[in-house]
């Protein structure tokens, strides 16, 4: 059958008259600078989120939680949001498609482990507040700034990619909200002082995946080719 | 062939000449693929256009020194399928005069017409993947890997895709034998 399949060469057409057109406007472009556009991402948003967290200030019992939580916490956090981003935004070295398997898993992972953080480890000190499951709704608050700290780098990120991903643009959008998601999430560790897991676990973890559900709905119309 | 990574830096620094040597070295390629799959001359004709124009509208978003080809043909992959989709591309039967035109090679008379078309209509009854994995992995040369990261599945499953078309494929054509 290989010979079968052994198919002669076929002859294209000449070019359009509104590809011909188009070219006639031809005018050089800048183009995509992946690892500068994720240090632009990355700086923008971490300045953004500074902002944010300057303006809503820094939770009450930040002096009474242990260090290590404090930090690692908080580092977990911004992995969460440059990893994804990165895999998101820089394709292989030789290549421009990017990573649409690594990129999906990435937003997947991040979005089950950090509910699974929020949810095991949430310590508390004396100034820490405890909403409770039937005060529950009340943190809404913190679901809606982790989504607005997700705002800069998806739309960063979007416009970088506008036109880059034809394929798997779903999952390269939801990588891209899972960590403008985990940026909501490290704001709200410094923010926010109600630890009850149900809260920590759904209203700042939740940012991750409400995030990437968003940008993979609404960023595939920019970033694929039209 | 130019090298198409020479050929793109120059296109996207307003060399218009380059686009059309791009064009020159990529469109057979394209043209075969995308006839392949849609089944219709003058489908793949309208598809190899909106591809390139594709190309032409984002050509920002390449990476200097990375190779187009593999974002080129996923255009054309995504081109193909949003035209399905739309339920735009008819099904079309195997006619002699819907084949594509066939390059001249003097010294090379080319496949035999009835097996040539039995090919492609044994071709054309696989499911939408299978053919998608049989054209870009045994017709138009790619690998495994380049294949998947142009249809956007998994190497895994860009195996099992082109195994199982392959496969089905022979049955096929054995059974018109």
């Amino acid at each position: 059958m290989s010979d079968e399949l052994k198919l002669p060469p076929f002859t294209p057409p000449p070019m359009g008259a509104e590809l011909e057109a188009e070219l006639g406007r031809l005018v050089p472009v800048e183009t995509r600078r992946p690892m500068r556009q994720l240090a632009i991402v990355c700086i923008s948003s971490m300045v953004y989120a500074a902002a944010l967290l300057a303006i809503l200030s820094v939770r009450a019992d930040a002096g009474e939680l242990p260090m290590g939580w404090m930090v690692g916490g908080g580092l977990a956090w911004f992995l969460g949001f440059v990893v994804p981003s990165y895999l998101a935004l820089v394709p292989e070295k030789g290549t421009m498609i990017v990573r649409r398997r690594t990129a999906a898993v990435a937003a997947v992972a991040s979005a089950i482990a950090f509910i699974a953080m929020g949810m095991l480890i949430h310590p508390s000190g004396p100034s820490s507040i405890q909403l409770g499951a039937e005060r529950f709704l009340h943190g809404h608050w913190c679901l809606e700034l982790g989504l607005a700290t997700s705002i800069v780098p998806v739309v960063l990120g979007a416009i970088y990619l506008r036109g880059a991903v034809p394929t798997g643009a779903r999952w390269i959008a939801a990588c891209l909200g899972a960590g403008g998601g985990s940026l909501g999430g490290l704001l709200l560790h410094f923010h926010c002082p109600i630890t009850d897991p149900l809260h920590t676990g759904v209203m700042h973890a939740g940012s991750v995946t409400v995030a990437a559900l968003l940008a993979a709905a609404l960023v595939p119309g920019r970033t694929e080719p039209r | 062939m130019a090298d198409p990574r020479e050929l793109m830096t120059r296109y996207c620094d307003g060399d218009a000449s380059a686009f059309r040597e791009l064009y020159a070295a990529v469109a057979p390629r394209l043209y075969g693929y995308l006839v392949k799959m849609a089944r219709s001359k003058s489908v793949a004709d309208d598809l190899l256009q909106q591809t390139f124009l594709k190309v032409h509208r984002a050509r920002a978003a390449y990476v200097r020194g990375a190779d187009p080809l593999p974002w080129i043909y996923a255009i054309a992959h995504r081109t193909f399928l949003d035209d399905v989709r739309a339920g735009k591309r008819a099904k079309v039967g195997v006619a002699d005069d819907d084949l594509p035109d066939v390059a001249a090679v003097p010294d090379d008379p080319g496949p035999d017409p009835e097996l040539l078309a039995a090919a492609l209509d044994a071709l054309s009854e696989l499911p939408e993947q299978q053919r998608e994995a049989v054209v870009l992995t045994k017709l138009e040369g790619k690998s495994v890997a380049e294949a998947a990261a142009i249809a956007g599945t998994t190497v895994g499953a860009m195996k099992v895709r082109a195994h199982r078309g392959y496969e089905a494929l022979r049955k096929k054509l054995e059974g018109r034998a």
